[in-house]
C-alpha cells in the first residue's frame, strides 16, 4: 500500500512517496524528498544548527517579507513564523541601542550614568538571548544522550510551490523544521527505513525501545510501542524548557545588572589600539629579555567581570536583593532540575499499549469536527 | 485505496454551487450506512477590540494554569504549548522585574521596572494594533488580527496561515461589507471568493508588516512610554511619601507601626552573635561588635558610643561578680587545708547563702594550728580572691546577655521612631533624587529653562557654560510682559508650595517630634539602668541640640534651596529693571551719593558687574570681595554693586509683575521673603568683616556685620545662575537629544508603516484581470 504524500510536480518529475509497507521500503530517494539532517548535525554539533539559523535569518530578512508584501499565494505559515527571528534580533539590537546610543552625545557625568546602565542593559539583551537558548539543552541533552530523543532534530522539507506570475520553473524550495516541532503531528515516517539508525524498518525506534528498557516482545512492535512514550517526552521536555528558559533568561539579565559590567570596555579601536601597543612592548620586552604581564584580552576581562557579578548576585551585600537573586535562580535550576527528572524516569506504566488496529479509516461511533 | 472522505462527499446531492454557495456547508448528516457523523461546528469568529476584558484574561489564565498540568503529564497539545510559551515569557519578565524592584533602592526605579515590564508587551500588543491593524481595517474592512475559537475552544488568528485560512466563518454580511470596502466588483457570479481571497492577500501583506517593523517599534515604543510616565509617577511617589511619612510621624508611639518597620532591630543576628560567643569574655573587641549589632540602626555616632559605654559597664565589679567569687571558692575549699572542719562547714553555708561579707568574716576569724599555717591560709585565700575579682571583671556573655538583649530592645525601639523621623525629613528635604525637594528644584529648572526658548545649538551652549547667550535671552523674556508674567507666576507657584511644605510647620514638627523622641528614650533608658544612653539623649533634648542624635541638617538644606530660588528670581529682577530702566537710575543715584562719577560708562560697568555676580558670584567670590576671580571690582565699586543687588529697602523690578499675576498679597508677601533674604545676605555675606585683611574688612557696604559660619554662608549665596542654567541645561539638552532620536525613529518608522498601510490590499493588475474576465464570463 503506498500512500502518497506531497504534490506531483510536473515541473520537476519527481514525488514524495513515503511508504508505510516493510516489503516496499523506498528505493528511490531524491532530492525532492523531505530528509532528516542526522548526519550532518553529528559530523557538525555546533555549526549545523547554526547555518540552519543563518539560512532562516537570510530568508526572513529577503526572500519571505517579499513575498509576504506582495501577498504571494505561496507564503506559508512557516514563513511567518520565520520572520519573527527578525522583531527578536532587531529587537534586541534595538533595546541596545535605547540605552547606548544617546549616551554618546551626552556630556559628562550624564554620560558615564547612562553608560553604566546601558552597558549592562547591553549585556543584559544578550545574555538573555544566550542563556534562553542555552539553558533549553539542560534539559534536552540529557533526553537524548539517554534514549537517543533529539527534539531539535532538523529536517529539510522539500516545497512544491504554485507556479505565479514571476515565477514558472523554479518552484522548489526547502525548509528547515524540526522532527518534533509539532507534538500533534511529529514527523514520525522520517525514522522509518532511515540508514542512519540501522537497516531495519523500525530501527530507530527498536534503538529507543531499547534505551527504554522494552521487552523483546514489545520491540516486535517497537514503533506502536515507542512513538506515544517519545511524544510524552517531547511535551514534557517542551514544557520544563520553555519554563526554565525564560527563568534562566531573567537569572542572567539579573547577573548583567550587576557593578563590575559598569567599567567594561567595549570600544573595539581601543582596544585593536591597545592591542597593538601591547605587541609592540611585548616584542621590545622579549628583545630586552624582560617579561611582561600577559595581555588581558576582552574575552578574559568578559569571564572575569562574569563571575564577578555572579558573586556580587548571589552574596549581594543587601540581604533582601540577595534572597531574590537566589530565588530567581534557584527557581530556573528547580524547574531544570524537575524537567530532567520528569523526562529522563518513566511513570506511566501502562503507556504505549498498542491500539487493536482500525478497520476503518473514520470510526463511525466518534464525533467528527470540521472547523 | 480511495479516500473514504472523499467517496461519502461525492456520493452526496451537494452541488458544486452549492458548495461555492456562501453560507457555510451545512453539516454532513448521513444515515447509519455511512462513515462519517460530522458535528455542526462551533467555531466563530470573536469581536475586535484593541484591549480585552480582565474576565476574558483571566479565563484564559486558567485554561493555560490547566494546560501546564496536562503538560506536565506529557499530554499537552501544539496550541497548548504555544500558550504555555506566551505565558512563561510573562512570568519570566515578571519575575526579573521583581528581582530589580527588590534590587533597585530608589521608589522610582522600583516602579519604573514594572512600568518597563507592562509598556514592552503593551507595545508589543498595541503597535501593530494601532498602527498595522487599525489603517488596514479602515481602509479594506479586513481585520488582519481577526480571531476565532474553533470548536475545540482553542483561540487563534483567522490569518495566521495564510495557507490555511477559515475565511467560511464571515457571514454574508461580513463578507459583503469587506467586498464594499475592497472595492470587489459587484455582481460577480463568485464574488465571495473573490473577497475571500482579497481578505487574505490583505492580511499576510500586513501581517508581513507587523514582522518587520515589529523589532523596531517595540522597544522604542516602550522606551518613549517610559519616558513619559517616569514623571507622573514620581509624582505620584512623592504625594505617597510625603502623606504617608507624615501619617508616620503623627502616630509616632503606635507600636504595630514601630513593629512595621523594616529598620527595627534584627533581634536574630544578635541572638546568633550571643550564642556563638556566649561562653567568651566581654572583652573590647566583643564590645565594638555588640554596640554595631544594636547601634546599627540608630545610625549616630553619639548613640554608638553611649551603647559601647553601656557595654563597658557592664565588667566592672559589682553585685554580678559575686556568683562568681561564690563559684571560685567552692571548687577550692577542699585546697584550704588548714582550715579546721568547723570553720570549712561554716564557710560551706555561707557560699551556699551566697553572701560575702559572710564568708569573708569566717576566713578573716580563721585560727590554724600554726602562724605558718595562718599565713598560708590567708595567702591561699587572697589568691582566691584575686583570681576571682580578675574573672569577675570581666564577665563572660552568657552572664550578661539578658542585660545586652534588654538594651538592645531599648534602643531598636528609639531607633525605629527616629527612622520614622528620619523617613518624614527625608521625604521632603531628602539629599537625594525624588525628594521632594529634588522634585521642586527640577520643576523650577525645567519651567525656567523652557521658557527661554533656547534653540538645540543654544541649549547645548549654555550646557558648556556660554553665559552671553543665556544673558540675552534673559534680556529677551525680561522685555515680555505676558510671558514674562507667566514665568514668574508658575516661580511664584512653585516657590510658595515649597515654602508651605518646608516651612515653619515643617521645622515645628521635625524639631518637637526630635526632642519628645530624645525625651521619651531618656526616660526608659533611665529606668533600665542605662544611664550614660539615657544622658546621652536627654542632654540633647534639653539642650534643643537633637540634631546630633537625629542627624539632620533641614534648616541648612531648606535655607540653601530657598536662597537658589531668591537668586533666581533676583536675576529676573535685574533683567527686568534694565530693560525698564530702572536699575540705571538706581545705580546713578547710589554713585552720586557715595560722591562718585555717574557718568553712563561707570553706571553701565556697575550694570555689567551685577548682571555677572548673579551669573557667576560663588561664596568663594564673595569672601575675596569681588576682587579677583574674573569680576575685579574696586572698593566703591564692590559697595554699589551690592547695594544695588541687596538693598532690601530698594525697589524691586518684578513688583508690578507680581502683583499682575499672584495680586497685591502675595506678591507683598512675597517681597516681604524676598527682601528679608536680601537683608540676610547683606548682613552676613556682603558686611562680611571677620578675619579677613584689612583690604578686604574694608569692603562693606554699611559696616554693620552679623557673624555667620561658612556653611551658613554657603546656603545663603545660592547656586549661582550660570551654574544653574548650566545644569539643567544640560540635562534638558540630554533628554531631547534623545527624545530626537529615538521619537524620530518612531515617528519616521510610524510614518513608513502608515504609508505601506495605503498599499496593502490594493487590487493587483491580474486580479483585476480576473474581475473583468469572470464579468465577461458572466
Amino acid at each position: 500500500m503506498v500512500y502518497s504524500v506531497g504534490i506531483n510536480d510536473t515541473n520537476t518529475n519527481k514525488f514524495n512517496h513515503v511508504t508505510f509497507g516493510s516489503e516496499q521500503k523506498e528505493k528511490n530517494k531524491t532530492e525532492a524528498q523531505d530528509t532528516l539532517l542526522y548526519e550532518e548535525k553529528k559530523k557538525h554539533p555546533l555549526t549545523t544548527g547554526l547555518k540552519i539559523q543563518a539560512d532562516k535569518f537570510i530568508n526572513a530578512c529577503t526572500r519571505y517579507p517579499k513575498k509576504g508584501l506582495e501577498g504571494s499565494k505561496n507564503s506559508n505559515f512557516y514563513e511567518f513564523l520565520t520572520m519573527g527571528m527578525v522583531p527578536y534580533v532587531v529587537g534586541s539590537a534595538m533595546m541596545i541601542a535605547v540605552f547606548n546610543l544617546a549616551s554618546k552625545f551626552f556630556e559628562t557625568p550624564a554620560a558615564v550614568s547612562a553608560s553604566k546602565l546601558g552597558k549592562k542593559m547591553g549585556i543584559g539583551v544578550i545574555a538573555y538571548g544566550l542563556a534562553k537558548t542555552f539553558s533549553k539543552k539542560l534539559i534536552e541533552v540529557p533526553l537524548n544522550l539517554r534514549y537517543g530523543i533529539d527534539v531539535n532534530l532538523p529536517y529539510k522539507k522539500v516545497v512544491h510551490e504554485l507556479p505565479d506570475k514571476d515565477n514558472l520553473n523554479n518552484l522548489v524550495t526547502h525548509e528547515y523544521h524540526k522532527a518534533f516541532e509539532s507534538v500533534d503531528f511529529p514527523r514520525w515516517d522520517l525514522f522509518y527505513n532511515n540508514d542512519n539508525y540501522g537497516k531495519e524498518r523500525e530501527s530507530y525506534y527498536k534503538k529507543v525501545g531499547k534505551k527504554m528498557g522494552l521487552s523483546d516482545k514489545d520491540l516486535e512492535h517497537a514503533d506502536q510501542k515507542v512513538k506515544p512514550i517519545i511524544k510524552e517526552k517531547v511535551v514534557k521536555t517542551k514544557l520544563f524548557s520553555t519554563l526554565s528558559s525564560y527563568l534562566w533568561a531573567a537569572t542572567a539579565v539579573g547577573v548583567s545588572m550587576q557593578s563590575p559590567w559598569e567599567n567594561l570596555v567595549v570600544n573595539p579601536a581601543k582596544r585593536i589600539a591597545n592591542f597593538k601597543n601591547y605587541r609592540k612592548l611585548a616584542h621590545i620586552a622579549k628583545e630586552e629579555g624582560r617579561k611582561i604581564a600577559k595581555y588581558d584580552n576582552f574575552a578574559k576581562e568578559l569571564g572575569q567581570k562574569f563571575v564577578a557579578s555572579c558573586k556580587e548576585f548571589f552574596n549581594n551585600s543587601s540581604k533582601t536583593t540577595r534572597y531574590a537573586g537566589r530565588i530567581l535562580l534557584g527557581s530556573a535550576v528547580a524547574m531544570t532540575l524537575l524537567g530532567n527528572f520528569s523526562t529522563l524516569f518513566n511513570f506511566n506504566k501502562n503507556r504505549g499499549v498498542k491500539p487493536n488496529a482500525s478497520t476503518s479509516l473514520i470510526d463511525e461511533k466518534r464525533e467528527k469536527v470540521v472547523c | 485505496m480511495t479516500n473514504i472522505l472523499n467517496t461519502i462527499i461525492a456520493n452526496q446531492n451537494i452541488s458544486p454551487s452549492q458548495a461555492m454557495d456562501n453560507k457555510p456547508l451545512p453539516a454532513f448528516t448521513f444515515d447509519t450506512n455511512g462513515k462519517v457523523k460530522p458535528k455542526e461546528y462551533k467555531g466563530h469568529l470573536l469581536p475586535s477590540r484593541i484591549f480585552g476584558s480582565p474576565i476574558e484574561y483571566a479565563k484564559d489564565l486558567k485554561k493555560d494554569i490547566v494546560s501546564i498540568g496536562k503538560a506536565a503529564k506529557g499530554q499537552a497539545n501544539d496550541y497548548e504549548l504555544g500558550r504555555i510559551n506566551d505565558l512563561g515569557m510573562k512570568l519570566g519578565a515578571l519575575g526579573l522585574a521583581a528581582y530589580l524592584f527588590v534590587k533597585n533602592p530608589l521608589k522610582l526605579s522600583k516602579a519604573m521596572e514594572f512600568a518597563g515590564f507592562g509598556t514592552f508587551f503593551a507595545s508589543m500588543a498595541l503597535w501593530p494594533k494601532i498602527a498595522i491593524q487599525a489603517p488596514i481595517k479602515a481602509r479594506t474592512g479586513v481585520d488582519i488580527h481577526q480571531k476565532y475559537i474553533d470548536s475545540q475552544g482553542r483561540k487563534k488568528m483567522l490569518f495566521q496561515d495564510p495557507q490555511y485560512v477559515l475565511t467560511d466563518l464571515y457571514s454574508k454580511e461580513q463578507l459583503e461589507k469587506m467586498g464594499d470596502k475592497l472595492k470587489v466588483s459587484k455582481n460577480l457570479p463568485d464574488r465571495d471568493n473573490f473577497i475571500k481571497q482579497r481578505a487574505q492577500k490583505t492580511a499576510l501583506q500586513g501581517n508581513t508588516l507587523w514582522m518587520m517593523t515589529a523589532g523596531v517599534a517595540t522597544p522604542v515604543m516602550s522606551a518613549l512610554a517610559c519616558n513619559r510616565l517616569e514623571k507622573p509617577i514620581n509624582a505620584i511617589i512623592e504625594k505617597y511619601d510625603l502623606s504617608s511619612s507624615a501619617r508616620a510621624v503623627e502616630n509616632i508611639g503606635n507600636k504595630g507601626l514601630l513593629s512595621k518597620i523594616k529598620e527595627y532591630f534584627n533581634a536574630k543576628s544578635l541572638e546568633k552573635l550571643l550564642a556563638k560567643n556566649a561562653d567568651k569574655p566581654l572583652n573590647d573587641k566583643l564590645i565594638a561588635k555588640i554596640a554595631s549589632k544594636i547601634g546599627v540602626q540608630a545610625n549616630s555616632a553619639s548613640i554608638q558610643a553611649a551603647i559601647q559605654d553601656e557595654l563597658k559597664a557592664l565588667r566592672t565589679p559589682g553585685t554580678l561578680n559575686e556568683t562568681s567569687i561564690i563559684n571560685l571558692l567552692k571548687d577550692r575549699i577542699p585546697d584550704l587545708s588548714a582550715l579546721p572542719q568547723a570553720q570549712k562547714d561554716a564557710l560551706n553555708k555561707a557560699i551556699s547563702e551566697g553572701s560575702i561579707p559572710k564568708i569573708a568574716d569566717i576566713l578573716s576569724k580563721v585560727t590554724g594550728s600554726s602562724k605558718r599555717e595562718q599565713v598560708k591560709l590567708a595567702r591561699e585565700f587572697s589568691a582566691i580572691l584575686t583570681e576571682a575579682k580578675n574573672k569577675a571583671a570581666v564577665p563572660s556573655l552568657s552572664q550578661v546577655s539578658d542585660k545586652i538583649r534588654t538594651l538592645a530592645a531599648n534602643v531598636s525601639e528609639f531607633a525605629s521612631k527616629k527612622s520614622v523621623l528620619d523617613r518624614f525629613i527625608s521625604a521632603r528635604v531628602g539629599d537625594k533624587s525624588g525628594t521632594y525637594i529634588a522634585n521642586q528644584w527640577g520643576k523650577v529648572s525645567e519651567r525656567v529653562i523652557k521658557s527661554l526658548k533656547l534653540s538645540g545649538k543654544e541649549l547645548k551652549s549654555v550646557s558648556e557654560g556660554n553665559v552671553e547667550i543665556l544673558m540675552e535671552r534673559l534680556s529677551d523674556l525680561a522685555s515680555q510682559d505676558a510671558k514674562f508674567d507667566k514665568v514668574v507666576q508658575d516661580l511664584i507657584k512653585l516657590i510658595g508650595d515649597y515654602e508651605t511644605k518646608t516651612g515653619s510647620s515643617f521645622t515645628t514638627t521635625v524639631k518637637e517630634t526630635a526632642e519628645n523622641i530624645c525625651t521619651a528614650a531618656g526616660g526608659e533608658f533611665e529606668s533600665k539602668g542605662f544611664k550614660r544612653l539615657a544622658q546621652s539623649v536627654s542632654d540633647a533634648a534639653k539642650k534643643g541640640t537633637v540634631e546630633n542624635i537625629i542627624n539632620v541638617n533641614t534648616a541648612e538644606r531648606i535655607t540653601g534651596a530657598q536662597s537658589s530660588f531668591y537668586r533666581l528670581i533676583q536675576s529676573l529682577d535685574l533683567f527686568r529693571a534694565i530693560k525698564e530702566g530702572t536699575l540705571t537710575t538706581r545705580i546713578s543715584k547710589i554713585l552720586t551719593e557715595n560722591g562718585q562719577s555717574a557718568d553712563s560708562a561707570s553706571v553701565q560697568r556697575i550694570v555689567e558687574a551685577c548682571k555677572k555676580v548673579i551669573m557667576d558670584a560663588t561664596t568663594t567670590d564673595y569672601v575675596e570681595k569681588l576682587k579677583s576671580s574674573g569680576f575685579g571690582l574696586s572698593e566703591g565699586e564692590y559697595k554699589t554693586v551690592m547695594k544695588v543687588l541687596f538693598d532690601s529697602e530698594s525697589e524691586s523690578a518684578i513688583e508690578a509683575s507680581l502683583k499682575r499675576t499672584v495680586g497685591s498679597d502675595r506678591a507683598s508677601e512675597l517681597l516681604k521673603g524676598f527682601k528679608a533674604y536680601k537683608k540676610e545676605f547683606m548682613d552676613k555675606i556682603a558686611n562680611w568683616q571677620n578675619g579677613m585683611t584689612s583690604d578686604l574688612a574694608r569692603c562693606t557696604v554699611d559696616g554693620v556685620t552679623n557673624g555667620a559660619n561658612a556653611v551658613e554662608r554657603n546656603n545663603l549665596a545660592g547656586k549661582p545662575i550660570s551654574n544653574f542654567f548650566k545644569d539643567t541645561a544640560k540635562k534638558v539638552y540630554n533628554s531631547n537629544k534623545w527624545l530626537k532620536i529615538f521619537g524620530g525613529t518612531m515617528l519616521a518608522l510610524t510614518a513608513v508603516t502608515l504609508i505601506a498601510t495605503l498599499v496593502i490590499g490594493k487590487k493587483s493588475k491580474t486580479e483585476k484581470q480576473a474581475e473583468e474576465q469572470q464579468k465577461t464570463n458572466g
